[in-house]
């Protein structure tokens, strides 16, 4: 099997037996934590819920990267708000607004939509693979880090890690002919589909659950969430 | 046994919320730095997310395909009688479920609620700490965890008529409002009844005490152990209903109220038939309504007061605003903010049963180091609380690290300025 052969299996039948893996394996994921099902609260509520979610939501996913409700929970482990926060906009921006990303969407799902131009995104390809060797720096050496660190966080990082590599490699054709970091990143691409319902990268999912309970719950005293 | 006793629990509290809650952690760590034990400590055990191991492990191996592997494989261990025991040192020792990492966690994760179900776990191997288990069974003894019984309460009630001339309303079907007492107002406050009276009375209140429901004190809920926590919660309930109020009335129990107004409707399967409130929250209101007058200004005498927002009643009660209208009538300008505060604001270290427990005492008084600069920091040489643990702490710390700094309760103050 030459290289060739090597990306057109990749990219071909073992991306779409990864995908097929991980949307199965997400929908069953989806479906365990599901039929646990929710009791009823029967509390009288001191607020309102709705509006608990909303703000919930709102300090959470779109004000809470850029405006820390708890300076000091923050000033005291930065690293992980700071990389963390960059991760997930490079995240955004490279798989979301990258040309190349976009047309593979286009090819899955039918629709495209405008990208940014490439340097930005490639500045934020970059951005994103310093924060994340931020991150697993801090995991080795904050005491909590290493604590809550075990195999599974660290196979994690090296998944995610690695895609976003050897896709930075491609685009500036780094080292290696282009087939074969092209292959290399179908490849880790692909590990990490099958990884992600194995393990807590699933948490964009189970977000959405945790950030509406706490909604409700802070809502309901009519606390600030 | 024991363990089963614990997976059992474990597998009865477990449904969605908690399932989803668990899936959602990203191990990022941020929780700790809201630990109010972990940064007095930097103890990266007292981490708010690792106390709740033993929960997650048994979910994980009892509920995912993913957890069941990682035991088949033997890359995670079964949860054991000695996890339990270990995980009860921080648990209990080092946690006052006071809810601040919920209030940081990116992912929104109710992390004191699931060290809450943790606790229960612990408890039901019979790992919790032997100080609270004590009280817990003197509370299901006598009614109160110091003790207080019926004929306590009695002579309690009799001696608000020789402090006051008001003769206490005791059972009386068809009042109003309820009372409810902590049995530390009974040890160490029992001037708050005879404040309280004057007060309710000069609110033109019906209101009734009774001998039945006293204490709104829940070791259960403390400890974790939900047969104890719904069998003190029922006497409450069941009395309430006899005597047909409108309103039970926590005086300055936290855990207390929460357990009244947000527990108790689920614990029961019922919504309540009467509106469950708390000192802090009528007092202001009382008030701002026109039902009593207080001089205004009355605690405005060269003192500066601060608010300490206690877990129970102001983050996971709601009630923030009501104490803060009443001290800025009552002490104007000397009243000053603590930073951070309100749903923020950071624990005493004394609240979650850590009083209770001896081994603790180290703990909860650095916790109470972090408590006393902020106190420094905004200059104030009074702290307020609604809560009488709150209250007792602050106390104990303020002699502890020898600060002249005195320590006063909603009740007495609108008391004290009571004008009719």
């Amino acid at each position: 099997m030459n290289w060739q052969e090597i990306l057109e299996f990749s990219r071909g039948p073992m991306f779409y037996g990864a995908l097929l893996f991980f949307l199965a394996g997400m929908a069953y994921r989806l479906f365990a934590v599901i039929s646990l099902g929710w009791s009823k609260d029967l509390a009288k509520p001191r607020g309102s819920k709705g509006a608990g979610v909303v703000k919930s939501f709102l300090r959470g996913g779109i004000i809470f990267p850029f405006f820390p409700r708890e300076k000091s929970a923050y000033a005291n482990n930065p690293i992980v708000y700071i990389a963390g926060g960059l991760f997930h906009l490079s995240l955004f921006v490279v798989v979301v607004l990258g040309t190349a990303h976009m047309l593979v969407w286009k090819s899955l799902v039918g629709i495209g939509w405008p990208t940014l131009p490439l340097p930005i995104v490639d500045w934020m390809a970059a951005v994103g693979i310093i924060a994340m060797v931020a991150l697993i720096v801090n995991r080795a050496v904050h005491p909590v880090m290493k604590l809550l660190t075990g195999p599974a966080e660290v196979m994690s990082w090296l998944f995610v890690f690695l895609p976003m590599l050897t896709g930075y490699m491609m685009t500036h054709h780094m080292f290696f002919p282009y087939e074969v970091l092209y292959s290399l990143h179908m490849i880790s691409i692909n590990v990490m589909l099958v990884w992600i319902p194995l393990s807590r990268i699933s948490h964009f999912m189970f977000y959405f659950f945790s950030r509406t309970q706490h909604g409700v719950e802070w809502g309901k005293r009519n606390a600030m969430p | 046994m024991a363990l089963e006793s614990t997976m059992n629990l474990f597998v009865k509290k477990t449904g969605g919320e908690i399932a989803s809650q668990l899936e959602a952690c990203t191990r990022c760590g941020m929780c700790a730095e809201a630990c109010p034990y972990y940064l007095a400590t930097g103890k990266p055990e007292y981490t708010p997310i690792w106390k709740v191991e033993p929960l997650r492990k048994a979910y994980e191996q009892r509920f995912t395909i993913v957890g069941k592997i990682k035991l088949a494989l033997g890359v995670e261990k079964p949860l054991t009688d000695a996890d339990l025991k270990e995980w009860s040192k921080a648990d209990f020792e080092a946690c006052s479920v006071c809810g601040k990492c919920s209030a940081v966690c990116p992912m929104g994760i109710e992390i004191s609620s699931l060290i809450a179900t943790a606790r229960a776990g612990i408890t039901a191997a019979g790992f919790a700490p032997a100080g609270l288990v004590e009280k817990a069974e003197t509370q299901q003894r006598t009614g109160s965890p110091n003790g207080a019984g019926e004929k306590e309460f009695a002579d309690w009630y009799a001696a608000l008529e020789a402090e006051t001339g008001i003769k206490a309303p005791v059972d009386v079907k068809g009042a109003d409002m309820l009372v409810v007492f902590t049995s530390l107002e009974i040890g160490s406050k029992k001037k708050n009844l005879y404040d309280l009276a004057r007060i309710l009375n000069a609110a033109g209140i019906k209101w009734t005490v009774s001998l039945k429901a006293r204490d709104a004190f829940n070791m259960g809920s403390i400890i974790g152990n939900p047969k104890l926590q719904k069998e003190l919660a029922g006497k409450i309930l069941s009395t309430a209903k006899e005597l047909g109020v409108k309103q039970l009335l926590v005086t300055e129990c936290g855990h207390g109220f929460t357990t009244l107004r947000d527990a108790v409707p689920n614990v029961f399967g019922e919504e309540l038939p009467f509106f469950v409130t708390h000192i802090a929250e009528l007092l202001p209101n009382l008030i701002r309504e026109g039902k009593i007058k207080v001089k205004e200004g009355y605690f405005a005498n060269g003192h500066t007061y601060t608010f300490h927002d206690s877990c129970k009643i102001q983050r996971q009660g709601g009630i923030f605003d009501e104490p803060r209208y009443a001290l800025k009538l009552l002490a104007g300008d000397t009243f000053k903010e603590m930073l951070p505060n309100r749903e923020e604001a950071l624990c005493c270290g004394g609240g979650g049963g850590m009083r209770s427990i001896p081994e603790a005492n180290e703990n909860r008084m650095a916790a109470f180091k972090l408590k006393l600069e902020q106190v420094e920091r905004v200059g104030a040489d009074v702290v307020v609380s609604t809560c009488d643990n709150c209250q007792l702490q602050l106390k104990d710390g303020f002699k502890h690290y020898n600060r002249p700094i005195e320590v006063k309760g909603l009740i007495e103050m609108v008391a004290d300025s009571l004008v009719r």
